[in-house]
């Protein structure tokens, strides 16, 4: 049934077997955002303090953030990840190359990464940790640009101990709600035929061949269930000598129903990032003036509060709701599930709401903002320059009188999605229709008021 | 193996050649013409730091492009003295430049004109142009014969002087009800015996008016005293050529008028952040008591101890006149309160 519903994108376009299958493929994309990411690192160190007139905020925080979260992981999963610069130097140093195949084991010190922490709990916590400093981040161009250079570091150091990407599978705070949001994407890189997979002893595709390296997202493609953590880097196709890896079209959120893989961290991704939408619209978008200055830091104590407050409503206020939630429809569904199992399993439901809640936050951001990316192309170090002539190009929001409803169309979608995942996921924990009815109102409320939050904040 | 290699180089000339190339293509920039130099200066309130740099060294001779960028709110910027550089508005992360030759030794002061935190009047940096053949010589003080005769006279400038209106013996029985009148008093003029001193602008310079008015009194005893307040005002205003008023107008609205208030009112927006509250030139009974030189000295000397900034490194003696002069177009329009 769930095969049916596939269509297997190569029958359609051949040729993208070969695109995907070239050593080229991934070193074009890397190489290509290598350019902007080193110019976001100049421009944020030695260009204008001003943000609105530096490439580093404004490209990184306004231009990919809008194309990564309204256009990149809706559509393509985690193509992002397959692009990103931030990881390429560690790999290039694993490889000792960029392009070829070279033969022979990674070059790293072949430490094992711990058991414990091969989740998604780092993830959360360095999402948080830069989340509570975001309205520093976002304006600041040099602290940003330390950011970005810490983030490389740490995976050129990771790389050096441990083989494959381990720093994307479990410290990127970015690749963490990517990895759980590309659990909606219509796109994804799957086995044709599980059958053969399981005959095909050498495993070329999680040890490598003459044409790939083995998976470095340390997957085995021939039990791929879900999105999470396929970093499309293509490898598995380029490796299979059976031509059985194919990318496949399928329905939106088509992974929410694997039950097996749901896991708490992964459960806490989806709380954190919710709570980080809502919080992330009040204080950024929001009226309330104080409240971003205490964001900025205008002194440390207001400051410490607003973390304080920041961490509190992401790690308890709202898991606990949620959690009181998940109880009221474990006693209306009847349902026989540990409460901890059915948090997490509720937690899902999160998922298009939070990806929908962000959308409809970026909206506000980047067709507000969007127009600044015109003179800091010019200008991209506020040093007077005018390469295109459109330095001088006056900010101008686009879109002010759409905004609203592009945000009202897309929140209601994802409720109406969250609550109908909701209704799937009670009915996977018992086989009474009504029960699963009852079973998921308790949910579609906290969904719906979570909605109405939004709305009430964006429409006033 | 090729294409490995090549591949390498461009990634090499990513990391390496984009930012060297960055650096070269600025340099070329501010550099067109290698004779030339370009000098970037980044403006700040005065609280995160001010000017940056806030002191630069020049030939004199030299011709060098100051380009300014704010890194916050909007600034203003001027150089001064004796250049009339006044690049306007600067709004954060935009540039502004000017080419200028330092033609003679000694320090230029630029400065913000536009009212940007409570601070504001700290915002200074300073150009010290420096003769090449003796490099180590910068003039930094000039003898200034206005002041120099105050302090011969004893008069306390940084004192809060209102000097004859209350040892004058009619000065209480004064009334300004109608506000002094150039016009009324320029008619009035025509038909009164005017004291020679009145006529002479070195004496009106270092007298009040109220001493004028003494004098007016005495050679004119029948006329009412309220009429002969015209008089003075229209003889304090005299021979102020329109486009001096238009300058100091200009200069005052941009550097005073955020404390003194546009119509010398002494209400400016920051007036309740200075530690004294700013006089105000449109009181005229306050100004009958006041010096035009004891003015000129606390523009450019400053006020001690009352946030009054000195104007002595922006203006030249002659602008600072020029901008008293204005002060007594404020006086007699009267539009304090």
């Amino acid at each position: 049934m769930i095969k049916s519903q596939r269509i297997n994108v190569f029958q359609y376009v051949p040729f993208l077997r070969g695109v995907l299958r070239s050593r080229l493929f991934q070193p074009v994309l890397t190489i290509s955002t290598l350019f902007f990411f080193t110019l976001a690192i100049v421009t944020g160190l030695f260009g204008t303090p001003v943000g609105n007139r530096n490439f580093g905020i404004v490209f990184v925080w306004i231009v990919w953030w809008g194309l990564l979260i309204i256009l990149l992981v809706p559509f393509l999963g985690r193509l992002w990840c397959a692009a990103c610069p931030i990881p390429v130097p560690g790999e290039w140093l694993q490889r000792r190359g960029i392009i070829n195949r070279r033969k022979g084991r990674l070059s790293t010190l072949r430490w094992k990464f711990p058991k414990r922490l091969r989740n998604m709990w780092l993830q959360n916590f360095g999402f948080l940790g830069v989340a509570i400093f975001s309205a520093i981040i976002l304006t600041r161009p040099e602290v940003s640009a330390w950011l970005l250079l810490g983030f490389s570091l740490i995976g050129i150091i990771l790389s050096i101990l441990y083989e494959n990407r381990v720093f994307c599978r479990y410290v990127c705070p970015v690749g963490g709600f990517i990895g759980l949001y590309s659990l909606m994407s219509p796109v994804e890189v799957r086995v044709q035929d599980p059958q053969v997979c399981a005959t095909h002893t050498p495993k070329d595709c999680i040890i490598g061949n003459e044409y790939a390296y083995g998976c470095p997202w340390m997957v085995f493609p021939g039990t791929l269930e879900r999105n999470t953590y396929c970093g499309m880097c293509m490898e598995c196709i380029k490796a299979c000598p059976k031509n059985n890896v194919v990318i496949n079209l399928r329905p939106v959120g088509s992974d929410l129903m694997v039950a097996k893989e749901r896991r708490l961290d992964e459960a806490y991704k989806a709380f954190i990032m919710l709570a980080c939408a809502l919080l992330y619209s009040v204080v950024l978008l929001g009226p309330w003036g104080w409240l971003k200055q205490w964001a900025n830091m205008d002194t440390l104590p207001h400051w410490l509060a607003y973390a304080g407050v920041f961490l509190l409503a992401n790690l308890l206020l709202l898991p606990g709701l949620f959690t009181l939630t998940a109880l009221l429809s474990q006693r209306l569904g009847r349902i026989q599930l540990p409460l901890r199992q059915l948090v997490t399993d509720y937690a899902y439901t999160l998922v298009p709401l939070g990806l929908t809640a962000w959308i409809a936050f970026s909206f506000s951001l980047v067709f507000t903002n969007g127009s600044y990316a015109l003179g800091v192309l010019s200008d991209p170090f506020g040093w007077g320059w005018n390469l295109f002539g459109t330095t001088e190009s006056t900010w101008m929001p686009f879109g002010s009188a759409l905004i609203p409803f592009l945000q009202t169309g897309i929140l209601t979608t994802g409720m109406l999605f969250a609550v109908n995942t909701a209704y799937k996921i009670a009915g996977q924990h018992t086989p009474n229709p009504r029960q699963a009815l009852r079973g998921m109102l308790p949910v579609t409320g906290f969904i719906m008021s979570i909605t109405f939050a939004f709305l009430w904040l964006y429409l006033g | 193996m090729k294409r490995e290699l090549v591949t390498i180089f461009i990634v090499v000339f990513i990391l390496v050649g984009l930012p060297v190339g960055v650096f070269l293509y600025q340099r070329q920039q501010s550099n067109p013409d290698s004779a030339e130099r370009a000098i970037h200066i980044q403006a700040a309130v005065p609280e995160s730091g001010g000017f940056q740099p806030a002191a630069i060294q020049v030939n004199a001779g030299e011709t060098v492009t100051l380009r300014f960028s704010s890194v916050d709110v909007t600034h203003g910027i001027a150089i001064g003295p004796s250049l009339g550089i006044d690049l306007g508005h600067v709004d954060p992360g935009h540039v502004k430049e000017v080419t200028v030759t330092f033609d003679k030794a000694g320090t230029y002061t630029f400065y913000c004109n536009t009212w940007c935190s409570p601070d504001h009047w700290r915002m200074r940096g300073i150009v010290e142009v420096t003769d090449p053949n003796n490099p180590d010589a910068i003039p930094t003080a000039y003898r200034d014969p206005i002041i120099e005769r105050l302090v011969a006279e004893g008069v306390n400038i940084d004192a809060n002087v209102n000097m004859g209106m209350a040892d004058h013996p009619q000065g209480d029985t004064l009334t300004f009800e109608q506000p002094p009148s150039i016009e009324k008093g320029q008619i009035l003029a025509a038909t009164l015996s005017i004291p020679v001193e009145l006529e002479d602008a070195e004496w009106r310079l270092s007298h009040t008016p109220m001493e004028g008015l003494e004098l007016l009194t005495d050679q004119n005893p029948s006329t009412p005293m309220n009429d002969l307040i015209h008089v003075i005002a229209y003889l304090w205003v005299l021979d102020t050529p329109s486009e001096d008023i238009q300058w100091a107008e200009n200069y005052y609205n941009k550097n005073c008028a955020a404390c003194h208030g546009q119509t010398g009112d002494g209400n400016g927006p920051a007036a309740d952040q200075t530690a004294e509250s700013p006089v105000a030139f449109g009181d005229a009974a306050y100004m009958f008591g006041m010096r035009s030189d004891v003015l000129y000295a606390k523009i450019r000397r400053g006020g001690m101890g009352t946030d009054m900034p000195n104007f002595g490194t922006l203006l030249t003696p002659e602008e600072t006149l020029k901008l008293v002069g204005y002060l007594w177009q404020l006086a007699w329009q009267s539009r304090a309160g």
